[in-house]
């Protein structure tokens, strides 16, 4: 076994164990076991870093093709929420952060066969501005999936009366799954503005690509419109609470098909 | 040595309010002082609160009936009672069924509202004012100490305090489900009854900014705003002032509902939808229910926040079962602390400690200088065996002589055992606030016994 296929069957282990431990902590009330999960995303997230840098230290090329995209997502998950627990102290959102980074860290390993071309000098150009801001939505948004989620759950705890004992004791409170449906609002919508439209931009460097309008730009483009509603019910109307936490996690499923139909359409590129 | 640790008492359980009033203890200090003076006890302590009254005592070389007889009528006399009375409404307990006691109560067991924190700093003060008097000696000493690091292994191992038992507290952490911090939000008083009062001074413990008091009469307003902190303004007034605040707690007598659920649709507008948290105690309600249906408005009436005590309490209730397991562990760890409270036992683990201590560095050295054969070895052992047990010689001797004297035995003895550390205990850093945090490790000592040697050459 290569020093790569170790590395990565470590970082699975790592990031597994972690979702396991957090899962079992939550659970069962038990803080040393959500800390000890932490941690060890703490370490998984580290060997994910290390393992970006090595393919990248390799072979600059692996940009424009293979397994890097799952990877980058699974490695850019993380990094929101370690922000997300440095800013807010949003532990709790571990619950998603971790089971969805090790899933998208598998799946780069199954979901490999994507190539891109385009000239050398315009990769860096082209991770900035369109993968790299589509990436960073998708984590800001998957946080707000999880957000979202427990928001709405705990909400209507709140409102049938159900009880302190079943609000959890370390439960973050309402307003604070709301700030990160603000946030995933106002940083994510316009990174998605620009991740979308240097799409434009992009048909127009790269060799031989003409621009048409098919089912996945239409797709994407129907994401776009419900993002840009949430955003304008959020920061126009100011809307808070339960409604922006469900078009949330609309926004998050459309993106979530997006990306699976962005996948299929470019494996079966020739 | 025939000692005994009895306890007498009585609390909501065992009597009523006029008999707590009866016998309950005024003057502390000096009941104590007349406790040693008039009953034959060696060391005493009293605990008087609203609920209980309790008397722990020492008693030494005497009948256990007759140091129970004479501290129930010193108890009645003191309080002019009759001690009849007062045998119909006490509890007896004596060793370890008081040691058990005193555990319980101190980890709020035995408390009406169980799992409460004040019954701990009544404690605590009643012990010190029995140590500043004198009354509490070795035994009441040790045992207060264990009692309060029981209490705090209950609070630290189980949830027995976690959670609100009374309405204005279940209000409180209701409102940090859905605010957070509380730092920074502002509360409306729509009544100025006293549960709603005690609610909003819980609050502004909690970090609450900012009160406003409104009522119909403006002069009780302004009354509570002076006490309180806070503006008072007229209930009239309500309307325009209520998108200003995120926490209303409403108490007044109206008939009708005060607030409605479509001025509550306005105000929300007003407020861009931030979250408002209805707290409703008045009988009948002041606001409409179907607030509640509002998307970011909460509203919890009497009836709710009752139920999420009763959930709270049940909830205690489980913990207690836990808690109950650690003073039971405890009892028996201060049993055998009690019992080792004889010159034989100490100087047995004296003598154990050192020997260990002295065959462990013989190891150590052992391992530094190589393999040696077995004759050597088992001369070195004798050697520093008999070293060990030289060296304790001279102390035991002292221990001896001074157990011989009338009531000094189990002061020196637990001395020795404190300095030789025979029980293993850790004294936590926060344990002596006007001591300097030095550093205990055997490197230091180490440190320390060659800067001395130094110095005195």
């Amino acid at each position: 076994m290569g020093l790569f296929e170790s590395l990565h069957i470590f970082i699975i282990a790592l990031y597994a164990l972690g979702t396991v431990l957090f899962l079992v902590g939550v659970s069962t009330d038990n803080d040393k076991l959500k800390r000890v999960a932490i941690w060890l995303a703490v370490a998984g997230f580290t060997f994910n870093t290390i393992d970006l840098a090595l393919v990248l230290g390799r072979d600059t090329a692996a940009l424009n093709a293979g397994k890097f995209y799952f990877n980058i997502l699974a490695w850019c998950v993380l990094a929101v929420y370690f922000f997300l627990w440095w800013r807010l102290r949003l532990e709790f959102l571990a619950i998603t952060a971790l089971p969805l980074a090790l899933l998208l860290f598998v799946a780069s390993l199954a979901l490999g066969g994507i190539r891109i071309v385009m000239p050398p000098e315009l990769t860096v150009l082209f991770f900035g501005l369109h993968i790299g801001s589509l990436v960073l939505t998708l984590g800001v948004l998957m946080m707000a999936f999880g957000a979202g989620l427990a928001f709405i759950y705990y909400n209507r705890k709140l409102k049938t009366k159900a009880g302190l004992s079943s609000l959890g004791k370390d439960v973050p409170s309402l307003d604070k799954f709301d700030t990160v449906n603000r946030w995933a609002v106002v940083i994510g919508f316009p990174l998605f503005t620009l991740g979308l439209f240097s799409t434009f931009f992009w048909y127009w460097i790269a060799p031989g690509k003409i621009f048409t309008w098919d089912i996945m730009k239409i797709g994407s483009l129907a994401v776009w419109f419900l993002y840009a509603f949430l955003f304008h019910q959020r920061v126009v109307l100011g809307w808070r609470g339960r409604k922006p936490a469900i078009l949330a996690i609309w926004v998050f499923a459309g993106m979530c098909v997006s990306l699976i139909h962005h996948t299929i359409t470019f494996r079966a590129m020739p | 040595m025939n000692r005994k640790i009895i306890l007498i008492g009585l609390n909501h359980r065992t009597a009523g309010v006029e008999v707590r009033e009866k016998f309950a203890l005024t003057d502390v200090e000096n009941f104590e002082k007349g406790l040693m003076a008039h009953c034959p006890v060696n060391e005493c302590m009293a605990l008087s609160t609203c609920n209980r009254v309790e008397i722990i005592a020492i008693t030494e070389n005497v009948p256990e009936r007759d140091a129970l007889d004479s501290l129930i009528q010193y108890w009645a006399g003191v309080c002019k009672g009759s001690p009849e009375l007062l045998v119909d409404n006490i509890y007896q307990y004596s060793d370890m069924e008081a040691v058990h006691q005193v555990f319980t109560v101190a980890c709020s067991l035995d408390s009406m509202v169980m799992g409460e924190p004040q019954i701990l700093g009544q404690l605590k003060d009643a012990y010190r004012t029995a140590v500043e008097k004198g009354t509490a000696r070795t035994i009441i000493n040790r045992l207060l100490h264990k009692s309060f690091s029981v209490a705090k292994r209950v609070r630290t191992e189980t949830a027995i305090a976690s959670s609100a038992v009374s309405i204005s507290f279940a209000a409180v952490e209701l409102a940090k489900k859905i605010f957070g911090d509380l730092e920074g939000t502002k509360a409306m008083l729509v009544g100025a009854g006293e549960m709603a009062e005690l609610a909003a001074t819980h609050l502004l413990h909690n970090g609450v900014q900012d009160v406003i008091i409104a009522n119909r009469t403006l002069s009780r307003a302004k009354e509570l705003a002076n006490s309180m902190g806070g503006e008072p303004i007229q209930i009239e007034n309500l309307p325009d002032r209520l998108h200003e605040v995120d926490i209303v707690i409403s108490s007044t007598g109206s008939p009708v509902a005060v607030i409605k659920a479509k001025d509550v649709k306005n105000v929300l507008k007003k407020r861009k939808n931030k979250p408002m948290f209805f707290i409703d105690i008045a009988v009948p309600r002041d606001i409409d229910p179907d607030v509640n249906s509002l998307d970011n408005v909460y509203l919890y009436d009497i009836d709710d926040l009752k139920e999420v005590v009763d959930e709270n309490m049940a909830q205690r209730q489980e913990e207690a079962t836990k808690a109950k397991a650690v003073v039971e562990l405890e009892t028996t760890v201060f049993g055998n602390w009690l019992n080792s409270l004889e010159l034989q036992p100490t100087i047995v683990d004296m003598v154990d400690k050192t020997e260990d201590v002295a065959l462990r560095e013989l190891n150590k050295t052992l391992k530094r200088i190589g393999p040696v054969d077995e004759k050597s070895r088992k001369a070195l052992e004798t050697l520093v065996l008999s070293v060990a047990r030289k060296s304790l010689h001279e102390p035991i001797c002292f221990l001896k002589r001074r157990t011989q004297e009338e009531g000094s035995a189990e002061r020196f003895i637990d001395m020795a055992r404190r300095m030789f550390n025979l029980d293993d205990e850790s004294i936590p850093p926060e344990a002596h606030l006007d001591r300097k945090p030095d550093a205990c490790t055997s490197e230091d000592i180490e440190k320390l016994i060659d800067i001395s040697k130094n110095k005195e050459q």
